[in-house]
């Protein structure tokens, strides 16, 4: 496609240009940004020396693919980076420089840099006995392990907002309008907060926050770090700036004049990743460091009506945020064109499921491509994605979820190892029970069914067996016409496994991994067995492996010497819900031309247009609501917060309003044609929802019967 | 509106209705609910609330909120809105949740907090009370009043000391919540108090293991709900002011049943100068019991004087005799009952007929229709008369409506094998969860313990069943299903049926089944759906259902229930991540068999009896509140569930194993009290709590009577019986003067 009179300006600048692109989603800004690489490299510029810098490292994919697709080989790599990226590859790389300065108990030993499960994983180890033992947070109704997850978060706040962790618990306090009993809880925070922070540092473990840290305090300062950096890079192109956290910022602001260039692009009303710190005024003012400001206006997806939706949308919201402003009216046949919902009231949820797929089916049958649609809600709950997918499924629809419906714990595959691995380590007194014996060896062994396993478990498992022993007999034990009814073709499979496990049984302890790598490898994966010839479940068991691994490596060192420890330690982690419960991410491909079900966030920082958007259960609060309530606050531990000032409900309300604006903005930005709104009157838990969003919309029918009238 | 000129006198004062405080005294019948809808509807037409403003208005249960709906949507049809807009109706509990949502985190909680099912809640205080009264042995020895061989049943039976430790620990719970106070704040009292006061250090030890149990599991149960509703308003004043801008107006139904959190709740919500409306009648306040919902909260606000009171007085639903007869009720309370402390439980306004050409006229004044019974009978003969009296009554109006009431759910379930016994079509669905969602759950439950067992040919033929639920009727499909289950249920190698290997597929073996193609074809489809299930098997609980369900049901109401269903059991697989098939199936078959009164959709919650004409509806008296029939049976009207406060009266809080007559729910409560109130000269005094008790049981009990009385349109029959051999039970007291006054009448 040949660039628009927008992009073909740009790239016309001079190579040494510093350029801040400012625009609406759906301007063609990334599109620029991938010429303006292309640009760089075709005057001879070596792509390791340019640096993609993003907020995550999926969005760096066009740029990527613009390298690929260029006409002349390319012969280096390109740096694509992420602050979190960049932080852990220079203490990596620096540790020996630092190490004695940042605190750690083994200055001279590596550190243990720990993935979000096992900072975890550790927080539940240092936090679950003050809960237990000090009753911290008795007056919170909470899972533990959100509270696990709250108190990093907040770790991970201030190290990316930038104020020191000690102060985390003060400036919770300070904006707290609740009940004075209820106070206590930052405190306790406070006291998680340190907890955690002497436990990393005494066993040289790095959490993502001090990762950041010590990148912030002891490296981008130190000469050796910067001159390494800017020696090595010496062109910028950062996309989504307003989705970084203002530590970026400062490091970019410092950075920028030494690159011989730089665009940076940034996406006015934008900022959806607020909660994970994102800050859109302290990336605005890095336009300040460039030598040039250029707008793009031109939106090269929406239609008309949608841009009057959009109107009036602004409108809705400013009206109910009392804060009305003057627009154009909206017409009914801006409605029509650019909004639909479902004829008649919608009482039950699966009736809204219904329809859903029935517009998408007619969408299809007009010659609309699959890829080209988009089912959005706040959350991709698994009952709506399974009834939605199961629903497309029937009609034939090709469909992909960003974030398929099970967590790693709930694939069935992980389940099958997990228990073999159970089975064969009887000391660890985690037998299961045996109705889960027959449905791993069902999916293990070709040829047993749900009737041949139950009658050959029923014989063969000692779920009571005698302490430690191998609590799996041979397909002998069998009385004969059962044996006959199991087959003996099945038999010898079933045989197979179990003397592999039996022999593994008596061997030296493995580490986990190793051994479900063998396990698969050896038994599972060959002919006459459930992973012969899977892709999927392979995909699944090597996530698998892989986060058990990085467990092992994060964890290994402080539970003990015995590897087997620490594979017990993992089973009940994962029993706990501690670890393991992550979505996997890489087992759809994104580029297949299929309905996507996604969380609509996640579409958005996707930044990937289409023509039909479904919005569903738009009386849900999820559409705005802040998570990781009630003990981590990301306003109030943003920069932009006034040091004295009480979060009450009109804030609370006013950052809602200003939440679903972006975000109903941001989606109608990528929206070419129409918008499906789905609701019902009661949701899948069978209450009924009066969100605000649900509110918005109302406004914007009342302004079209004005604009009728 | 057009229909404003049917309004009576009354209900026209009312909708002139624009704001301020307004206070409503109803009699039944006399179309509170439909005046105020009414009133909503009116509001939003004349322009009274902004287009992003709401009247909220608050009712008592779920049963109300569709009723009120979609009564307010039918007078609102002219509007084009879309669904729901300018009203939001609301249980308290509902209105809870609201307010919660707002700000999760000033009540503790976070965005995706879980609000605990009563059985669920109910199974965590028997096992903690189970686990206390184990380490407590001794502790209620003062309290016993039994022989030395009696222990043993005492404390083992699950109906004697351990349901007790149950019962009061729950009433004990509930109350500390009304009352704002946590386990910390109840422990801290306690060690400041100079006296012992065993009963709450219990309650207080049992509240603390509840509310771990509930933090454990991120729960809130729907007590809770409403206390930190209160707290996010009383923290947040911003909220207050946000949510009285969103709701202007306030109209509350069945406002005799509120209590102190609801009073609180809603006027703080409404204001100094705000406007509330509140409708109720103090004759029907009969959910008092160890709660602090009373009707001195609507008769006080009545009394203000900024409030406009008015009062609805005139009713269509009953004929004049019936009339008279509940305002005879009411007179004999107020004047003559033998206690001075029962005389105010019912009070005036009288009941009036409604007046010449008005839309509901009242039926036809029949005074032979009015049966008093005072015949002597034992349970058994109560229920046959009972029973007898309906049969003939359906044979000769079988487009009437009709309904037997009892004091309790347990005698209801009587009534209910008695009429399936006589194979008279009944209605069950208020004494249990619908039969609609009983059959469905049913239904899954059924699928679900196949799979755990799948090897059994029995379990597999009951499967089939379900499957072909909905064409077990038609008489041309009947045999083949029939057949075809029994065919399965002989299988004795499933395996070979579902999963055949080479050679031996039971369908190409069984000569019997070549014979016909309807068995063969009709074996096929099935197998091809069990194998899908089969398949399933791996899925998350959740996921499991939702694909039986799209092999089992149509109908969207059933699909609903089945991601309820799949939303509830993915909860408890989260609090209980042991759980199993054999578990999931447990609770699905509990449900079916209503062992848990599951709480379904508000539709299913909405009872209308006019949907049931020539069938029997049973239902406790508490249940059929709200509602009417042309014919109403009252039940067991006894001393024992009607006590007047006489010396030979019996009462179900006083358990026999325990000494001088004590009431522990009451006195628990009155500990708790004396903890609270530190009145220095007003200390607890055993004993009182429970006299006192008596006395607001006599008083509940008069309004529940009266509650019975007035579901009755045309036919009213009562009878009482004479209990366990061992009560010797005798007509409650008001009973037999409602027997003289019909006999002086006549």
């Amino acid at each position: 496609m040949l660039p628009t009179s927008e992009q073909q300006a740009l790239i016309e600048h001079p190579i040494s240009s510093k350029v801040f692109l400012q625009g609406l989603a759906g301007t063609g800004k990334t599109t620029a940004g991938a010429l303006w690489l292309q640009k760089l490299i075709l005057s001879g510029i070596p792509p390791h020396q340019i640096l993609v810098w993003t907020p995550q490292r999926a969005l760096a994919q066009p740029y990527l693919d613009a390298l690929r697709q260029m006409d002349q080989p390319v012969f280096s790599l390109l740096n694509t980076i992420t602050l979190g990226g960049l932080a852990r590859r220079m203490v990596d790389l620096f540790w020996p420089a630092v190490s004695r300065v940042v605190g750690v108990a083994n200055p001279d030993l590596p550190p243990h840099f720990l993935t979000l499960e096992t900072a975890q994983y550790y927080m539940a180890h240092v936090v679950h006995p003050l809960i237990v033992h000090e009753g911290l947070f008795s007056s919170l109704t909470i899972n533990r392990n959100r509270i696990y997850s709250q108190i990093l978060d907040n770790l991970n706040k201030a190290a990316i907002v930038g104020f020191p962790h000690h102060e985390i618990g003060d400036r919770l306090k300070s904006a707290w309008i609740g009940d004075v009993e209820q106070i206590h809880i930052y405190d306790d925070v406070q006291v998680c907060v340190n907890h955690f922070r002497s436990f990393c540092l005494a066993h040289n473990l790095l959490d993502f926050s001090l990762q950041v840290e010590i990148f912030l305090q002891h490296l981008w300062p130190s000469a050796l770090c910067q001159g390494y950096l800017t020696r090595t890079y010496r062109h910028l192109i950062i996309d989504n700036i307003e989705e970084d956290p203002p530590v970026a910022h400062d490091i970019l602001r410092t950075w920028l004049p030494e690159f011989d260039s730089a665009l940076i692009i940034f996406d006015e009303n934008a900022g959806y990743r607020y909660f994970l710190g994102a800050d859109v005024e302290s990336a605005y003012t890095l336009h300040r460091s460039c030598s040039e400001m250029v707008h793009f206006s031109d939106n090269q997806v929406q239609s008309l009506p949608i841009t009057h939706i959009q109107s009036g949308i602004s409108r809705a919201i400013a009206s109910l945020n009392r804060k009305p402003e003057p627009s154009a009216d909206l017409m009914p046949e801006d409605i029509r064109a650019g909004l639909e919902t479902p004829g008649e009231k919608i009482k039950y949820f699966p009736a809204m499921v219904d329809w859903v797929a029935d517009r998408i089916r007619t969408l299809i049958d007009a010659g609309v491509p699959p890829g080209e649609i988009v089912v959005l809600a706040p959350f991709m709950p698994d009952v709506l994605h399974f009834s939605l997918a199961n629903q497309l499924d029937a009609l034939g629809i090709p469909h992909r979820a960003h974030r398929p419906s099970r967590s790693l714990r709930e694939e069935p595959a992980t389940q099958t190892l997990l228990t073999l691995a159970a089975v064969t380590h009887p000391d660890w007194n985690l037998l299961p029970k045996r109705i889960n014996l027959a449905f791993a060896l069902m999916q293990a062994v070709n040829g047993l069914d749900l009737v041949r396993s139950q009658l050959l478990t029923a014989y063969t498992y000692k779920e009571f067996a005698k302490e430690n022993a191998f609590p799996l007999q041979p397909f002998e034990v069998v009385p004969p016409a059962t044996r006959d009814r199991i087959t003996y073709r099945v038999g010898e499979r079933y045989d197979r496994l179990v003397s592999w496990l039996h022999s593994a049984s008596q061997e030296d302890p493995q580490t986990l991994d190793f051994f479900l790598n063998r396990l698969f490898g050896e038994v599972l994966s060959q002919p006459g067995f459930g992973f012969h010839n899977n892709l999927e479940s392979g995909n699944t068991i090597a996530t698998l492996i892989e986060s058990i691994q990085k467990f092992r490596w994060a964890v290994g060192a402080q539970i003990g010497p015995e590897p087997f420890t620490i594979g017990k330690e993992y089973l009940q982690m994962v029993q706990d819900g501690v670890i393991a419960a992550s979505y996997m991410h890489s087992w759809e491909q994104p580029d297949e031309d299929a309905v996507f079900l996604s969380p609509a966030y996640t579409f958005l920082i996707s930044n990937r247009p289409v023509d039909y958007q479904f919005w569903l259960d738009i009386g849900s609060p999820s559409w705005y609501q802040r998570l990781d309530q009630p003990l981590t606050q990301p306003y109030v531990l943003s920069r932009n917060w006034q040091e004295g000032d009480l979060w009450d409900a009109e804030d609370e309300l006013s950052a809602a309003f200003d939440s679903l604006h972006r975000l109903s903005l941001g989606l109608l930005n990528r929206c070419r044609k129409k918008v499906f709104l789905g609701m019902s009157e009661l949701d899948v838990r069978g209450y009924e929802n009066r969100g605000l969003l649900i509110r918005i919309f109302q406004q914007v029918f009342q302004q079209a019967q004005k604009g009728a009238a | 509106m057009k229909e404003t000129i049917r309004l009576r006198p009354g209900q026209q004062e009312i909708l002139k209705y624009h704001g301020g405080k307004m206070g409503i005294s109803a009699v039944p019948g006399s179309g509170k609910t439909w005046t105020l809808s009414y009133l909503a509807a009116n509001l939003i037409q004349s322009g009274a609330i902004q287009p992003d403003q709401e009247i909220l208005i608050v009712t008592l249960v779920n049963a109300a909120v569709d009723n009120f709906s979609s009564r307010i949507s039918s007078q609102l049809q002219a509007v084009n809105q879309l669904p729901g807009v300018g009203y939001r109706v609301r249980t308290l509990h509902g209105l809870a949740n609201d307010i919660v949502h707002e700000r999760p985190d000033l009540a503790g909680l976070s965005t995706d907090y879980q609000i605990l099912d009563e059985k669920e809640a109910e199974r965590i205080k028997e096992t903690i009370a189970s686990a206390w009264l184990n380490a407590h042995h001794d502790f209620f020895e003062p309290y016993l009043n039994c022989q030395d061989y009696q222990l043993r049943k005492v404390y083992e039976e699950k109906n004697n000391l351990p349901g007790l430790v149950v019962s009061i620990s729950s009433a004990f719970i509930r109350m500390a919540k009304d009352w704002e106070l946590t386990p910390d704040t109840l422990r801290e009292r306690l060690s400041s108090l100079p006296i012992a006061l065993p009963l709450v250090q219990m309650g207080t030890e049992i509240y603390s293991e509840y509310q771990n149990a509930l933090v454990y599991r991120g729960s809130v149960d729907f007590d809770d709900l409403i206390r930190l509703a209160l707290r996010c308003l009383k923290s947040d004043p911003a909220l207050v002011r946000l949510l009285r801008e969103r709701w202007p107006y306030i109209l509350e139904d069945e406002a005799q049943d509120s209590s102190h959190l609801q009073q609180e709740i809603l006027s703080t919500l409404a204001g100094e100068s705000g406007n509330w409306v509140r409708v109720g009648d103090t004759n029907q306040a009969i959910y008092e019991t160890f709660t602090t919902a009373s009707p001195h909260y609507l008769l006080e606000f009545l009394q203000q004087s900024d409030v406009d009171s008015r009062a609805l007085p005139e009713s269509g639903r009953s004929s004049l005799s019936i009339i008279n007869l509940a305002n005879w009720l009411i007179e004999w309370t107020q004047n003559s009952h033998p206690h001075s402390f029962a005389r105010t439980a019912l009070t005036p306004p009288l009941i009036q007929p409604t007046p010449c050409g008005d839309p509901q006229p009242n039926p036809e004044d029949c005074p032979a229709c009015i049966q008093l019974v005072d015949r002597e009978m034992t349970p058994e003969q109560e229920i046959a008369f009972v029973v007898d009296a309906v049969e003939a009554f359906l044979a000769d109006h079988p487009d009437k409506t009709v309904a037997i009431l009892s004091p309790r759910n347990v005698r209801g379930f009587k009534f209910v094998d008695a009429l399936k016994n006589r194979k008279i079509p009944y209605i069950d669905g208020l004494l249990q969860s619908t039969s609609a969602t009983r059959l469905s759950t049913g239904a899954i439950a059924n699928i679900l313990n196949y799979l755990r067992n799948p090897e059994s040919g029995r379990n597999l033929a009951a499967a089939y069943r379900v499957w072909r639920r909905n064409e077990r009727e038609d008489e041309s499909t009947a045999p083949v299903i029939k057949k075809v289950a029994g065919i399965i249920q002989k299988c004795e190698r499933l395996e070979d049926y579902l999963w055949p290997s080479p050679g031996k597929d039971w369908l190409d073996e069984d000569a019997q089944l070549k014979l016909d193609e309807r068995y063969f074809d009709e074996l096929l489809s099935f197998k091809t759906v069990v194998q899908r299930w089969h398949n399933a098997i791996f899925l998350p609980i959740d996921q499991l259902i939702l694909t039986i369900a799209q092999d089992l049901f149509l109908d969207s109401a059933e699909l609903a229930l089945a991601h309820k269903l799949s939303s509830l059991l993915r909860q408890l697989s989260n609090a209980h991540p042991d759980w199993r098939l054999p578990e999931f199936t447990l609770e699905l078959a509990n449900i079916a068999k209503n062992e848990r009164r599951y709480l379904g959709f508000s539709q299913e919650d909405a009872f209308d009896p006019d949907r049931y004409p020539g069938q029997v509806v049973v239902a406790t008296m508490h249940k059929a509140k709200g509602l009417e029939w042309d014919y109403v049976f009252l039940t067991s009207l006894n001393n024992y569930n009607y006590p007047s406060g006489q010396e030979y009266d019996q009462f179900q809080s006083e358990k026999w194993f325990i000494r001088d007559h004590l009431n522990l729910e009451s006195e628990i409560i009155a500990q708790l009290r004396t903890l609270i109130e530190k009145h220095p000269y007003d200390w607890y005094q055993p004993g009182k709590a429970s006299a006192e008790a008596r006395e607001e049981l006599v008083r509940e009990r008069l309004r529940l009577l009266y509650v019975g009385i007035t579901r009755a349109r045309s036919w009213l029959t009562a009878t009482w019986n004479t209990g366990r051999p061992s009560s010797k039970n005798v007509p409650a007291l008001p009973f037999l003067e409602l027997i003289n006054h019909l006999e002086r009448s006549k």
